[in-house]
């Protein structure tokens, strides 16, 4: 995994040269309607076989630029205080097992943010969209190239200045092809992944 | 296969570019001022000696009813219009040095209170029916964004005279979701403050004449004194609903 250690090790050296202005920065960000984010996260898809008939360990790599636009002001006066933003992500997916293919999709997101906690902000975010993969035709759960991606996470956002934050979260995947073709049985994966976004 | 890929993509970049670029260029503010207000400029003439420092005494700032720290940016750009109008001699920022400008001086309270409603729920859903349909629908769905300014304005003559001025002006952010932008909620706030302040300042000049070192004479009593009291507590919801009312007659 020489791939996924460069990434790492580079969003690990980013975050420890970020850590030098958390000090001097605001305490509080203020993230307010129209505010921008620009990320990029890692992660590392993990098989579930759901069923017997699904077989195959696909694994690997996945990288996911997004965008994300913020729509509401803090909605709620509770723990449950949060923000709703919309967006788009690529999705690209190196599977190293079975075989080395690719996948590449494109979702939009959605994602509602818990700010009661100041610098640390929980999220939960929906996506979905097409997704093309040269993985299918190999095994034994997918049967057309042309699929969909369907992914449901939670993840946590640390703010290290007022613009920028890592994150980490779980995310589970489900590719399949909403039986454009047969057999159908569909992907199913977890991923956890880490991250930064930029907001502006 | 690929090639049926590539042309599906290539049409995606084409409808998601034409959608986003209509979209970033639709947005448009409304501001409605108060029915109260009037359009005609009002302009009087005033003798230089007749014209008397206003001091700041009071500014209070609410947002949705809930009592925030005062901006010095509102309070900078209230009595930049104030001092526009060049009604007063000069205006003292509240807290600042009172001693050398004599007694005859009128003093000024401002509570300025600010509604803000970004339809919240409304735009959440809206934002999920965008993304359901890949952007496509951002042209055509509109975002609204609320807000409304209520500029009270109390200003105490030398003799004890008090005279209240009321404004008020509310606005909307109409935009797609490619064209929200941290800006456009400062573009609106920005415009319905001033329409706020100008009605207000509209009000004030027509009252030129009270204002005028010559209107009234220092009081006979030198000893001036002040009333110390407490704030009265904001309502709560719970004393809001439960109004005591006395059914029995005093005794």
């Amino acid at each position: 995994m020489p791939f996924l250690a460069r990434i790492l090790t580079t969003l690990a050296l980013m975050s420890f040269l970020m850590t030098a202005y958390v000090h001097a920065a605001d305490p509080t960000p203020k993230i307010t309607v129209g505010t921008q984010e620009v990320g990029l996260s890692v992660g590392y898809l993990l098989p579930h076989r759901l069923t017997q008939d699904h077989t195959t360990k696909q694994q690997g790599v996945a990288l996911m630029p997004s965008w994300m636009m913020t729509l509401t002001d803090p909605i709620g006066g509770s723990w449950y205080r949060g923000q709703v933003s919309l967006g788009a992500e690529m999705v690209y997916i190196q599977f190293q097992e079975p075989f080395l293919t690719h996948g590449l999709g494109f979702t939009p997101k959605i994602k509602y943010t818990f700010v009661a906690l100041d610098r640390l902000r929980p999220y939960v975010e929906f996506a979905g969209g097409p997704f093309w993969t040269d993985l299918a035709g190999k095994i034994p759960e997918e049967s057309s190239r042309f699929n969909f991606i369907l992914t449901a996470g939670f993840g946590i956002s640390y703010f290290l200045t007022n613009q920028v934050a890592l994150n980490v979260g779980y995310r589970f995947q489900h590719i399949s092809n909403a039986g454009t073709h047969y057999p159908n049985l569909g992907l199913n994966a977890s991923l956890p992944f880490g991250g930064f976004s930029f907001y502006f | 296969m690929t090639r049926h890929l590539i042309h599906w993509t290539i049409l995606g970049l084409v409808v998601l570019t034409t959608t986003t670029t209509v979209g970033c260029t639709t947005r448009w503010i409304d501001v409605t001022r108060s029915p109260t207000s009037r359009q005609e400029l009002v302009t009087q003439s005033i003798l230089n000696n007749e014209r008397v420092p206003l001091v700041m005494d009071g500014f209070r700032m609410t947002q949705n009813g809930a009592p925030q720290n005062p901006s010095a940016e509102v309070e900078r750009r209230i009595l930049n219009t104030m001092h526009e109008t060049r009604l007063f001699s000069t205006l003292i920022p509240f807290g600042g040095n009172v001693g050398s400008f004599g007694d005859k001086v009128v003093t000024a309270r401002i509570t300025f209170d600010e509604t803000i409603d970004s339809h919240s729920g409304e735009t959440a859903w809206k934002g999920f029916l965008i993304g359901a349909s890949m952007f496509l629908l951002s042209p055509v769905i509109d975002l609204d964004y609320d807000y409304a300014a209520e500029a009270n304005l109390e200003l105490g003559r030398w003799d004890g005279q008090i005279k209240r001025y009321t404004a008020r002006s509310a606005g909307t952010a109409h935009y797609t979701v490619f064209a929200a932008t941290p800006t456009m909620i400062g573009e609106l706030k920005g415009k319905v403050t001033e329409a706020c302040l100008t009605d207000l300042i509209d009000q004030l000049t027509r009252d030129t004449n009270f204002y005028m070192a010559s209107s009234a004479p220092l009081p006979d009593s030198p000893i001036v004194s002040v009333t110390v009291k407490t704030r009265k507590p904001l309502p709560s919801p719970a004393s809001l609903s439960a109004v005591p009312v006395s059914t029995a007659p005093a005794p």
